[in-house]
């Protein structure tokens, strides 16, 4: 397929949208932002018949709260998400995660709906989707279903998502009154790079540093996001100290499959699995003393 | 000497059309007619050719013309030394860049998909992967006469008792990365063939007269039918000082049937054609007394110039020269190899070899200061040498040297004097700071074996205000704005009534090359030659006019004045005019140089030099080995400043270039095959990795110089390089030879160190 003879339609509203995507017998793909869609057209690897334009549809571009989650439209960007009070205050660290990616330029064309279709291991506001349970709602004409994030995404670029499908919503729980975040990326420099490491934390804590409840997600170290189960396990086991903190991080590298590639080779990922768990945890329980 | 324009800030007389983007990119130009070129590279980094096949893609509609090696009516090579680079492949290909056939079609598209129809049956060979290997016997040759293109040596005094009687001996290897120059414009440009048979090309380079010469010899015609045109903007660095499309939108012009092509490379083209930065692998081992004298240096360097020559051999023995930092040492045996393989094509860039050395004699420098306990800036002015002395490689530099004044000047900056108090704050306990300093210099002109001069010409317009022509191209450095101050300065008019054209065949002389640091003193001095003449042409016409002695007549701010009446300068044109008289005058001149040649230097020693010493605070995250550059002082010696604001432009340029050849920027190359695509992959320094950076120059004035100028270009970049490793040592107490100096080398050299410690308290 040439670049040239790909269509591109632009639906005016979901329902439109959603006829489009059922009409079957041909290659579509949506864009939204286009900063990966534009990318891997000119790199030959998307080449679709059509693509159909979803970035005016304002209906899918919202941040909202309801008695038990916050609702976020797929076309959300992450200036949105940056900008927005009500994240800030229950999702700290999926602010956090938005605030890292690319830089400006991405970050007013790039949607959250974009960063999980493309379901790189590296996306960034994947592992705070992951620590915030988050719910995506999917759309077909003629159904809708809700699947958790760590469902949806099954490998490298791969996921659970129909021809037919749409992301139409993402769930996420909204963090309560004690319970503070962080993410944490390590690029190979500060803008416009894509993570070698990141993690995202999430901690709901207790009087004198003692944490309840933690959730910690790996970025760019296996296929997937990965939830580091047994560092979360053990940041229950006393208060969080130095010396704790320390040994939580250095089994980090174990909960981790990472691969060399040109940015780094798979032992300075595992390394740093440790080197950002413990910077962010440190970092952490400063903003949590501080607030 | 007081001065209205020389030493002033001046705006730049390109700003406004450039930040306005009112001029536009060459590749960027649209036309109706026109047809677009593709290049064929090589598959395969090292392979034999059996045969070309261009049947199918010639018939593909919308193609106009397939071009192999058969199609080139001249000379099928080219190469600033050696033309040992083939236009396009007939039986061998060295490197994935290799051009191999070309093609003009209707669309981008369909011009791609005829390279895609081209059959090309190759031949695998042994790819040469190594610069060591390929100097080994068992080694394919890539090259008739093997694969070492040059070997330069310098030695003086006797360097092993040199190390018998020294107190102190360091000895390192260092290796330093393949940079790209990473121009927002990528190589591209545009052909166009008259009616009568005249050729134009467009396209960004930097001797406009050079690239001119090398298609006409491609192409076997008349140079004085081809006019090739520069471009102000989209950066070179040296990357667009060889050929770069030129003789393919030449060949590919003479296919069109006058329709202009143009070729613009991907950036994934450029990554994989374009010319890089030598990689060099340096040994260096230094002595120096209890004293801090210096004492004897030695050292091997090995450069991987890829496939093809360009200017590798130049860069080599420039490295050389300069591989004993600005200092005095009696004993050294200094030995440069440049080496063919199969890693693409390194070649010119800004730097010239000097980086590469440069980080390892003044890593040494601080090793040594270490072991003595010495201050780093006291055992460097004891060591340098000054105007009227002798240089390491043995010669008596009469030029201005401004190292020592640049080391005062460091001594005293507010960043080196607090340092202990900035390195104290920071912010979080895994992160370390250090302040480091380092010096170097950097040789300004050709050096000896190549010619050397500078040209320009002015003309009187019809409108009173004066076109000066020089031949050295406008490629981002600000030297239009130079040339414009010189002119106004010694015609005593006002900065607006001078135009500038640069980097054309038709409408400049040939001035030589815009690189070597030489385009400020060399094309200002050229115009300063040239403005005498200028006056005495307006003042014998105003004379002439009014029937006065010459005499009688004074060159004003602006005007003439002669016997108490004011003639406007376009009075003298009309004058000239009617009388048939040329407006225009030239000057010329030849650059100074040294007598005699140090034997086996490969063109050492310079006449001039440009030096520099950079202050640099670093921090380090000791956790996951990021290294952020916080601050920089840039302290120039680029002989009298004719534009401040211009040489800070090149200071602060150069500091992030040099951050980020340091930091984060290589080419990798496995196996013949670029690992390394695009922007992608590549990190360049962004904003946020770019620190404050003040500049503050110490002026020591070259007598030969345009109003005591030096050139500074390149210097600016190299010291920092040393001075941010030093600076991550001081942090961290970790040495990092092996650039760039990535989070992950940093951190295992920290790992490294623990490891170090647990064992020897063990
Ligand atoms: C220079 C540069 C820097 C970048 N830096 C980063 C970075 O630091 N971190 C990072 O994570 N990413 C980075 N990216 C990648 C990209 O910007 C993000 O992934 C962004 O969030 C993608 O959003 P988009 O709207 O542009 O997606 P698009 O490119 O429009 O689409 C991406 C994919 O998602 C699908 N899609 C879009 N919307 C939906 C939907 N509603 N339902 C189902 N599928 C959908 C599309 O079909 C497509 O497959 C960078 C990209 C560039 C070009």
């Amino acid at each position: 397929m040439l670049v040239s003879e790909i269509d591109m339609i632009t639906p005016s509203s979901l329902s439109e949208c959603l006829t489009q995507l059922s009409k079957e017998g041909r290659k579509h793909r949506l864009i939204a932002g286009g900063t990966d869609a534009v990318v891997r057209m000119k790199e030959g690897k998307w080449r679709p018949e059509i693509w159909i334009n979803i970035k005016n549809l304002k209906e899918l571009r919202y941040i909202e709260e309801s008695k038990d989650f916050i609702h976020i439209g797929p076309l959300a960007t992450h200036t949105d998400i940056t900008h927005s009070p009500l994240l800030q205050r229950k999702a700290d660290v999926l602010v956090d995660a938005a605030g890292e990616v690319g830089a400006t330029q991405m970050q007013k064309m790039g949607t959250i709906g974009g960063n999980i279709g493309t379901a790189s291991p590296a996306g960034d506001t994947l592992p705070a989707l992951y620590v915030l349970g988050a719910l995506l709602e999917l759309t077909s004409l003629k159904n809708k279903r809700i699947v958790p994030i760590q469902e949806f995404i099954i490998g490298p670029g791969r996921t659970v998502l129909k021809e037919n499908e749409m992301i139409t919503k993402i769930l996420i729980k909204p963090q309560r009154q004690n319970e503070k975040g962080i993410f944490q990326k390590l690029g190979p420099r500060k803008a416009q790079s894509i993570s070698i490491v990141n993690v995202a934390i999430s901690l709901t804590m207790d009087q004198d540093r003692k944490c309840v409840e933690g959730k910690i997600a790996f970025g760019s170290v296996a296929p997937t996001i990965i939830r580091a189960r047994k560092c979360e396990s053990m940041l229950t086991l006393g208060p969080l100290n130095d010396e704790l903190i320390q040994n939580i991080a250095k089994i980090a590298w174990k909960e981790v499959m990472p691969i060399s590639d040109g940015r780094a080779t798979a032992a300075y990922r595992r390394d740093m699995a440790s080197a950002l768990l413990e910077r962010g945890l440190y970092r952490l329980i400063r903003r949590w003393e501080n607030q | 000497m007081s001065t209205k324009w020389v030493g002033k800030r001046v705006k730049r007389i390109d700003g406004p059309e450039k930040v306005t983007g009112e001029l536009k990119y060459m590749t960027d130009y649209q036309f109706d007619d026109m047809v677009w070129g593709k290049v064929l590279r090589s598959e395969y980094p090292h392979a034999k050719i059996n045969s070309i096949d261009i049947e199918e893609a010639k018939n593909l509609h919308g193609v106009i013309c397939v071009l192999t090696h058969k199609d080139i009516p001249g000379f099928n090579g080219f190469g600033i030394v050696v033309p040992d680079q083939p236009v396009l492949c007939s039986d061998v290909v060295r490197c994935t860049g290799d051009a191999v056939a070309l093609v003009a079609a209707e669309t981008l598209e369909i011009a791609e998909q005829a390279l895609s129809l081209i059959k090309v049956d190759y031949e695998p060979l042994e790819v040469v992967a190594d610069a060591e290997y390929a100097l080994t016997e068992s080694a394919p040759k890539l090259h008739p006469d093997g694969n070492l293109h040059s070997h330069v040596k310098i030695k003086n005094g006797n360097i092993e008792q040199a190390f018998e009687e020294a107190d102190i001996i360091v000895e390192n290897t260092f290796y330093s990365p393949r940079q790209m120059h990473a121009f927002i414009e990528t190589e591209g440009g545009w052909g166009i063939m008259d009616d009568e048979g005249f050729l134009t090309i467009r396209c960004p380079g930097q001797y406009a007269y050079r690239d001119r010469m090398q298609i006409a010899r491609s192409l076997a015609y008349n140079a004085e039918r081809i006019r090739v045109i520069s471009s102000p903007i989209g950066g070179a660095f040296g990357g667009k000082d060889e050929i770069t499309v030129q003789i393919y939108l030449a060949l590919l012009a003479l296919h069109t049937n006058g329709r202009p092509v143009k070729i613009h490379l991907s950036r994934e083209e450029s990554v994989i054609a374009g010319i890089k930065r030598h990689p060099f692998k340096v040994c260096m081992k230094t002595a120096a007394k209890k004293d801090g004298t210096l004492l004897a240096n030695q050292v091997k360097a090995i450069g991987d110039t890829g496939a093809y020559a360009s200017l590798g051999g130049a860069v080599i023995a420039l490295a050389i020269e300069h591989s004993c930092g600005p200092y005095k040492i009696p004993n050294v045996d200094l030995e440069g190899f440049c080496v063919y393989t199969n890693n693409g094509i390194s070649g010119a860039f800004r730097g010239f070899g000097v980086n590469q050395v440069c980080m390892g004699i003044e890593t040494h420098m601080d090793m040594i200061a270490e072991k003595l306990g010495m201050d780093p800036i006291e055992l460097r002015k004891k060591n340098v040498y000054h105007q009227g002395e002798v240089s390491s490689v043995g010669h008596i530099v009469k030029s201005s040297v401004g190292t020592y004044k640049t080391l005062e000047m460091a001594e005293n900056c507010d960043l080196w004097k607090n340092r202990e108090k900035y390195k104290s704050e920071v912010c979080e306990p895994w992160k370390k700071r250090g302040v480091s300093l380092a010096t170097s210099f950097h040789g300004i002109g050709m050096g000896i074996g190549l010619p050397d001069y500078g040209a320009a010409s002015i003309e009187l317009l019809p409108d009173g205000k004066f076109l000066v022509g020089v031949g050295c191209e406008e490629i981002g450095g600000g030297n239009s704005t130079v040339y414009a101050q010189v002119a106004a300065e010694m015609l005593k008019c006002d900065i607006s009534n001078i135009r500038i054209v640069q980097g054309d065949t038709k409408n400049t002389l040939d001035g030589g090359t815009v690189t070597a640091s030489r385009s400020t003193y060399t094309g200002g001095r050229a115009v300063a030659a040239a403005a005498p003449k200028m006056t005495e042409l307006l003042n014998q016409t105003a004379a002439e006019m009014l029937n006065l002695p010459a005499a009688s007549v004074d060159l004003r701010p602006n005007h003439i004045s002669a016997d108490g009446q004011i003639i406007p300068y376009k009075s003298i044109y009309e004058h000239l005019y009617e009388k048939h008289q040329s407006t225009r005058v030239e000057g010329h001149f030849y650059l100074p140089k040294e007598k005699e040649e140090i034997k086996g230097s490969g063109g050492a020693p310079h006449h001039l030099y440009g030096y520099l010493t950079h202050v640099v605070m670093v921090e380090v995250d000791t956790l996951t080995g990021e290294t952020d550059v916080l601050r920089v002082v840039s302290i120039p010696d680029a002989g009298k400043v004719i534009n401040p604001q211009g040489l800070e432009g090149q200071a602060e340029g150069g500091a992030v270039m040099g951050i980020g050849y340091t930091l984060f920027e290589d080419v990798l190359i496995e196996n013949g095959y670029h690992k390394t695509r695009n922007f992608t992959d590549y990190i360049i320094p962004t904003i946020r990795e770019t620190p404050l950076i003040e500049t503050f120059p110490v002026e020591e004035p070259e007598q030969s110089g345009p109003f005591g100028a030096k050139g500074i270009g390149e210097v600016v970049m190299i010291p920092i390089i040393a001075a941010i490793m030093s600076a991550i040592y001081d942090a961290t107490g970790a040495r990092i030879c092996h650039l760039p100096a990535t989070p992950e080398r940093v951190f295992n050299a920290l790992k490294d160190l623990k490891n170090q410690k647990v064992q020897s308290t063990r």
